[in-house]
């Protein structure tokens, strides 16, 4: 059997008062405490190479996209998101994407498209936010997909040091 | 300027402060609140979420107002008028300033009314406050509403009795029940009645506390307990009115306290102060006491209703009686106030 000692208070604590101007004392210097919430759209979120965002289809400093519209990523896409029609071009690469739509509202920033993309043409951003008044408006062309490489930088090294990773593990 | 047009512009500028105050408080609550929990509370709509009050209040004008079944409609629509106007009456004979002028031969004191019997108005009327809890709380036919409408008026009606005795100490120092003399007792700093009166400010502030329902002793809504208390069933602008009258009962207990106990409008070591210079100490006072119920009530934990019950009459009552005694003898003794 447990039996619990009842705390004989001293004649301070009886007053109660003193306890009160404490606990009050206490709740004033937290007021000049720093405050710990996140203004979320001044401040936004930490993000870092690890973070998978919307995929963003790459675009070479000569202003010409790595995509060759092989169609892997669409036919990965367990969401069925992706839409692509190429066409031929002079180009060494020799096909290019004409039609390039992601559906955001699809999209389940699974990362399978920039697994499958042979080309390295296609990396999951940090770019998250995702608010419009639309359904329309939330299926990406290929115009709202480009970015600059320097913009994915980060994120590619870190698809290349994990690709390393696996090249170079012993297979069992 | 005629005397009537005198009394309508006094009387505007100071419900309107009033109520703008009380306005502001709603703000407060949720800033100081904020402060204390280490967030930033409502920042968004203004300047430092300075608009709040004014979004609040068009988002409760735009509310369904529901009358729930079985309630006595008119007791029902007609509480909330009945807990918020004697809170707002209250204001008409507290004394924020000294004269600030005179017209056709008579001084014109910044005050609504200037009553010889101040002191019983605002009693008689913080009396009456009680009313739209009671009814309110019965009439809304929900057994929240009637228990926390039940505790409200058992605590209002306890606490009462102490905050009457605390003041007739004042009273009986001062040796007037007008608010004006009595604050004219107190011109220089040595002669604030706290000095003289510290168990009577103490208990003042206590019983204010629970007079105007806040915490710790704020048994009327009791959230854990009785879902919303009094005004449980109430929505729209019935509930904001309940509201306006909680925040404008904590503005005018400030304004007393002030008023009773810290020399109104009178200003610590500058004796001929402008009359504007003593309504702004006042306005100074008053905030730090509405800060100090804001600053208690996210500090401290509410009673149980029976160690509330036991505070006012076996504590509270006593002190606020030995402390009437010591005072009277001291002024018999001493040959008067």
């Amino acid at each position: 059997m447990v039996v619990v000692e009842r705390k004989e208070l001293s004649l301070a604590e009886k007053l109660y008062l003193p306890e009160v101007l404490r606990g009050l004392s206490l709740t004033l210097r937290r007021i000049f405490e720093p405050r710990v919430t996140r203004q979320y759209p001044e401040e936004p979120l930490p993000k870092d190479e690890v973070t998978r965002g919307q995929p963003r289809l790459v675009v070479n400093p000569d202003a010409t996209v790595r995509c060759v519209s092989c169609g892997l990523c669409e036919a990965a896409c367990p969401a069925y998101a992706i839409t692509i029609d190429g066409h031929e071009t002079e180009r060494f690469i020799e096909r290019e994407p004409e039609r390039f739509e992601i559906d955001m509202l699809r999209c389940i920033l699974c990362g399978f498209c920039e697994e499958a993309c042979p080309k390295e043409a296609i990396f999951m951003s940090d770019e998250l936010e995702l608010a419009d008044f639309t359904r329309q408006a939330h299926v990406y062309d290929l115009e709202r997909l480009k970015r600059p490489v320097a913009a994915l930088q980060k994120r590619i090294d870190y698809v290349h040091g994990i690709n390393e990773r696996w090249r170079t593990s012993s297979s069992t | 300027m005629p005397m009537p047009l005198i009394w309508l512009l006094k009387a505007a500028l100071i419900y309107g402060g009033l109520l703008l105050t009380a306005a502001i408080m709603t703000l407060a609550e949720r800033k100081v609140s904020a402060w204390i929990q280490f967030r930033h509370g409502p920042n968004r709509v203004g300047p430092f979420g300075l608009l709040q009050p004014v979004a609040d209040g068009v988002k409760l004008f735009f509310k369904e107002e529901v009358v729930p079944a079985g309630a006595n409609r008119w007791m029902f629509r007609i509480a909330p008028a009945l807990a918020a106007i004697p809170a707002m009456l209250t204001v008409a004979v507290i004394p924020f300033g000294g004269q600030i002028a005179e017209v056709e031969g008579r001084p014109v004191y910044l005050s609504v009314a200037d009553l010889d019997i101040g002191v019983l108005y605002v009693l008689a009327l913080a009396g009456l406050g009680v009313y739209g809890v009671i009814l309110g709380g019965w009439s809304s036919n929900s057994k929240y509403s009637l228990l926390g409408g039940l505790r409200a008026s058992a605590q209002m009606v306890s606490y009462e009795l102490s905050l009457i005795l605390a003041v007739l100490a004042v009273v009986a120092v001062s040796g007037s029940l007008d608010l004006r003399a009595i604050v004219a007792g107190q011109a220089h700093l040595a002669s604030w009645n706290v000095w003289s009166q510290p168990v009577a400010f103490v208990l003042f502030v206590i019983c204010g506390f629970a007079e105007t329902n806040r915490h710790p002793f704020d048994f009327a809504e009791c959230e854990p307990e009785l879902v919303g208390g009094f005004h449980t069933e109430y929505s729209s602008m019935r509930f904001a009115l309940y509201f306006l009258g909680e925040y404008c009962a904590m503005t005018v207990m400030a304004c007393l306290t002030t008023t009773l106990f810290l020399g109104g409008p009178s200003v610590p070591f500058w004796a001929g102060a402008p009359w504007w210079i003593g309504s702004f100490a006042f306005l100074l006072k008053m905030s730090c006491f509405l800060f100090l119920f804001l600053w208690v009530r996210w500090t401290l934990p509410r009673f149980r209703f029976d160690q509330l019950m036991n505070l006012g009459w076996k504590v509270f009552l006593p002190v606020a009686l030995a402390n009437i005694l010591v005072t009277g003898l001291v002024i018999s003794l001493g040959g008067g106030a």
